[in-house]
């Protein structure tokens, strides 16, 4: 190895190296997945203990709340929009009571989770697929493009986030279509960074040498040997991406910065706080999306970090199989 | 000089100074030809700069001085449709074979992926990957299986034989038997010389093994401190 | 052989290694050796035939979804029942291990030195500096001139022949009884074999350490092995004195495998192991074997001993 290569290595064989070995262990234990499902059944089932239990816990709420997103009408028992005395009570009808217009809140909710979700993965997609391909592209070409790149990601890294989105939130019609690309636009730095060191390594691995000489284009070996392999780097950055999405949403969201028409948990929190359901402490009214936030947060961020600590663990383990 | 050969004319190969390192330099006035149908092995301990000599004589890599011929014209002023001729025709074999193929696709689409590459229509790709398999004495149901569920010696055969679609004038061998047990790199060795035989073919062969050097090569030279010293 | 007179150290019998998956493999069908204390035996054959298999199922360090059964006894424990944090206690302190790849058993993001002071710390409660002292005096004795300056390095500057050192450095620091190298020599050129050799020798005069040595390096093993076992497809095939294997070897995969030597010319066996989620029922180097009869194809042969040696082969009654 080169000393200049080596140097890049070091600086960034944490996350390489560890994924190269779980990359590898994988390979041989369960040879022909691509279904994320199964790779999280995998997670859950090989863990024992506490940690396992987490995991799984964490898999069991993920699916709730997405089916929760993806089919309202099952849950909820009347219409977001539907209108009932306001101000109510939880009751048998009004499972979570009603809010200052009338609104049953339980139906809120539960529509509620689409709307948070979307923002989410929308903007954990778009950071994601940012991060990747200039991290694919840095790693990939080195040189001047790479410290060009990787320059550009230290400057977007130090922008402070919440402040800017603020500014742009006031200044623009807010919305979730200029929320999402913008949530998106300011997180991909971390998910480059890891890309590109892994693509680093990836660079050096016999059969990218090989397509290179075979003469396949660049765009080729980048799209089909590269990028399938960062699969396991990707994965648990989007989950974590989604997460911190939701989070920065429901705050902007809570401060006032939202679309009313399409009614998130965030912004469920910011009317029941400046809509007098703090005020006339109807609980039942400002709880529950703060709950559903939290614990929806929770079960992705286990979810990403135990896609994020499989590599690891197995380097703990200490032995190749082959 | 022959205008066929592949020819290494005072190749040098420095590394330049980082921030964090110093510069090294890894060979010095290095100048070597591969005729067709022969053999040129390269020996030197690990270390030495071996591979590294391999990759700039494959094109992978620049050297820092002194440059490639192949036909006769060296490889920084090829024009483009010349290097691409070029990429076709010297191709790279590598010492690790589980790393020759991507993980994640199956041997079959590995294949006909190079297919593709050379314009077969792909109507003829079963009918080339079948041929494909005949030279490698492989079974046909390898094609469906991903390289982890395959062994190293018949990954390496494949790796070979994948070189071999794209009919290559040479080939850089690097150590491509070492990471072998004894019973393989015998099966390798043997494959490589049929098809020497059959295609004339010139190898580059880079071992740290002497008899493997000697058992493959017409002629050999020693990489020792940066120097190549030609043995016939 | 002086096997009868030492006290036998590790014993393993009719280990069997399963993975479950779409397909079962058999990695391992029943394989029984024996090391007495100082002695090296060496497991050698083709890639895929099992070694790491089983020296990774002798340290327990297999993959959740393997199936080991059998019995491996250390010192009169059965290791294959011992509870993890027992086992913890062995690995390392009572048997050390080499892996086959060094760059990948040595942890990327530790120093060289903090890596081999580590289970000087855990295992012997050692002070850090101490631990770390020492931890250069192992290196010392791996041949570094410059041991303050390698303990700070990284693995990832290093050459893999040099990683392979400091793993044998960090595997025998604690100065274990039994000594399991996966493939020491791979990927290192001659010299650095033969600097590898002369510390084996050292560890096993010296220290006393037994070994169980598996390699592809037929000429590696001859100089180090007091005796080998030659293993084809998950199972032991021949097993005898390191000498009267490479003199006179009796199954004719052992046969082939040494003709396969570079001294005799590279003369290949034709075709390849069978698969092992689909083992024959009969012998299973009868795809290959040169010497093979009708009845080698539906019956299995078993290990037969003659004259203090063991094949298994229908050509030896
Ligand atoms: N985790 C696993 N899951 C399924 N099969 C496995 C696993 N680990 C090993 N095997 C299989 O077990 C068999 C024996 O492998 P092993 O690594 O022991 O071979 P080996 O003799 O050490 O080969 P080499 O000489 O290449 O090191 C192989 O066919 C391999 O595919
Ligand atoms: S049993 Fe028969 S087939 Fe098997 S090795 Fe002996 S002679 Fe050959
Ligand atoms: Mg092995």
């Amino acid at each position: 190895m080169s000393p200049e290569a080596a140097h890049i290595e070091s600086s960034c064989i944490t996350e390489a190296c560890t994924e190269e070995y779980s990359e590898k262990k994988r390979e041989i234990s369960s040879l022909n997945f691509k279904f994320p499902g199964e790779l999280l059944f995998k997670i859950s089932g090989r863990r024992k203990g506490l940690k396992g239990q987490l995991n799984r816990g964490g898999i069991f709420l993920f699916v709730f709340f997405l089916f929760m997103a993806l089919f309202p009408s099952f849950l909820a028992p009347y219409a977001p929009n539907e209108r009932f005395t306001p101000y109510k009570e939880p009751s048998w009808d009004h499972f979570l009571g009603t809010n200052d217009i009338g609104n049953d809140i339980f139906s809120e909710l539960v529509y509620g989770s689409r709307i948070s979700m979307t923002v989410g993965f929308a903007a954990a997609l778009v950071s994601t697929l940012i991060g990747a391909i200039l991290g694919i592209c840095a790693g990939y070409f080195r040189g001047a493009l790479d410290e060009l790149l990787m320059g550009f990601t230290d400057v977007v890294l130090i922008i402070p986030k919440i402040p800017l989105i603020i500014v742009l939130g006031a200044y623009l019609q807010p919305s979730i279509w200029i929320l999402i690309p913008v949530l998106g636009l300011l997180s991909w730095e971390s998910t480059a960074r890891v890309t590109r060191s892994k693509t680093l390594q990836l660079r050096e691995a016999g059969y990218v040498k090989s397509a290179r000489c075979m003469g396949f284009s660049s765009w080729h070996i980048m799209s089909t040997d590269i990028f399938p392999n960062l699969y396991n780097v990707l994965l648990p950055k989007f989950m974590l991406a989604t997460a911190s999405a939701m989070i920065s949403e429901a705050s902007l969201s809570f401060l006032g910065l939202s679309d009313i028409s399409m009614k998130s948990w965030g912004t469920m929190l910011s009317f029941a706080f400046f809509r007098g359901g703090f005020i006339r402490d109807m609980w039942w009214w400002y709880t529950p999306p703060g709950i559903c936030i939290t614990l929806c947060i929770i079960s992705i961020a286990l979810i990403g970090f135990g896609l994020e600590t499989q590599g690891k663990e197995h380097v703990r383990e200490g032995a190749d199989a082959m | 000089m022959f205008s066929i050969s592949l020819r290494a004319d005072r190749l040098s190969k420095t590394y330049e100074a980082g921030l964090l390192s110093t510069g090294k330099c890894i060979f010095r006035e290095v100048s070597f030809e591969i005729r067709s149908g022969k053999t040129f092995g390269l020996m030197g301990s690990s270390g030495e700069g071996k591979s590294t000599l391999g990759r700039v004589v494959a094109g992978l890599e620049k050297a820092t001085t002194g440059s490639v011929y192949y036909k006769g014209t060296p490889l920084t002023l090829m024009k483009k449709n010349e290097k691409i001729a070029f990429r076709r025709k010297v191709q790279i074999m590598f010492q690790d074979p589980t790393d020759a193929f991507n993980p994640r696709k199956k041997i079959g689409h590995a294949i006909s992926e190079v297919l593709a590459l050379l314009g077969v229509p792909e109507a003829r790709h079963s009918s080339k990957t079948e041929e494909m398999l005949i030279t490698t004495g492989l079974p046909k149901e390898v094609l469906s299986r991903y390289p982890s569920q395959i062994s190293g010696g018949q990954l390496q055969r494949l790796a070979l034989s994948r070189i071999l679609l794209l009919d290559p004038e040479y080939i850089v061998l690097d150590e491509p038997t070492s990471a072998l047990d004894v019973s393989v790199q015998a099966q390798i060795l043997h494959m490589l010389k049929e098809v020497q035989t059959e295609r004339n073919t010139g190898y580059l062969l880079i071992s740290h093994d002497e008899i493997v050097i000697r058992f493959m090569s017409d002629s050999y030279g020693v990489l020792e401190n940066g120097q190549l010293k030609i043995i016939e | 052989m002086n096997v009868s007179i030492v006290n036998t150290l590790l014993e393993v019998k009719d280990l069997q290694v399963f993975f479950k998956g779409i397909k079962t493999i058999t990695a391992l069908s029943g394989i029984s050796f024996s090391i007495a204390e100082s002695e090296t035996l060496s497991l050698v054959g083709e890639t895929g035939c099992g070694k790491s298999v089983a020296a990774h199922a002798i340290m327990r360090l297999l993959p959740s979804e393997a199936r080991v059964k059998g019995i491996v006894k250390f010192r009169g424990k059965n290791l294959l029942e011992l509870s993890e944090k027992e086992m913890v206690e062995i690995r390392g302190k009572e048997i050390g291990i080499i892996f086959q790849n060094p760059s990948l058993a040595l942890n990327p993001v530790y120093s060289i030195g903090h890596q081999l002071a580590e289970p000087l710390c855990v295992h012997k409660k050692e002070k850090k500096e101490k631990a770390l002292f020492m931890a250069a005096g192992a290196l010392k004795n791996m041949g570094f001139a410059n041991t303050a300056e390698y303990i700070r390095y990284y693995p990832s500057w290093c050459s893999g022949g040099m990683n392979q050192r400091f793993l044998i450095a960090a595997s025998t620091i604690l100065g274990p009884a039994l000594l399991i190298a996966d493939e020491p020599g791979k990927g290192l050129d001659r010299k650095r074999v033969s600097e590898l050799e002369t510390e084996l020798k050292k560890l096993k005069f010296k220290n006393k350490t037994a070994l169980l040595l598996i390699s592809h390096d037929l000429s590696f093993v001859q100089r180090l092995a007091d005796r080998v076992a030659v293993m084809y497809a998950g199972e032991i095939v021949e097993m005898a004195d390191s000498s009267s294997i490479f003199e006179e070897p009796l199954h004719p995969y052992s046969k082939g495998l040494l003709n396969s030597l570079p001294e005799k010319g590279f003369i290949p066996i034709p075709g390849f192991s069978p698969s092992l989620s689909n083992l024959p029922s009969g012998c299973r180097f009868y795809p290959r074997c040169s010497l093979r009869k009708r009845h080698c194809i539906e019956n299995h042969p078993d290990l037969k001993k003659i004259n203090g040696r063991a094949v298994r082969c229908f050509l030896y009654p």
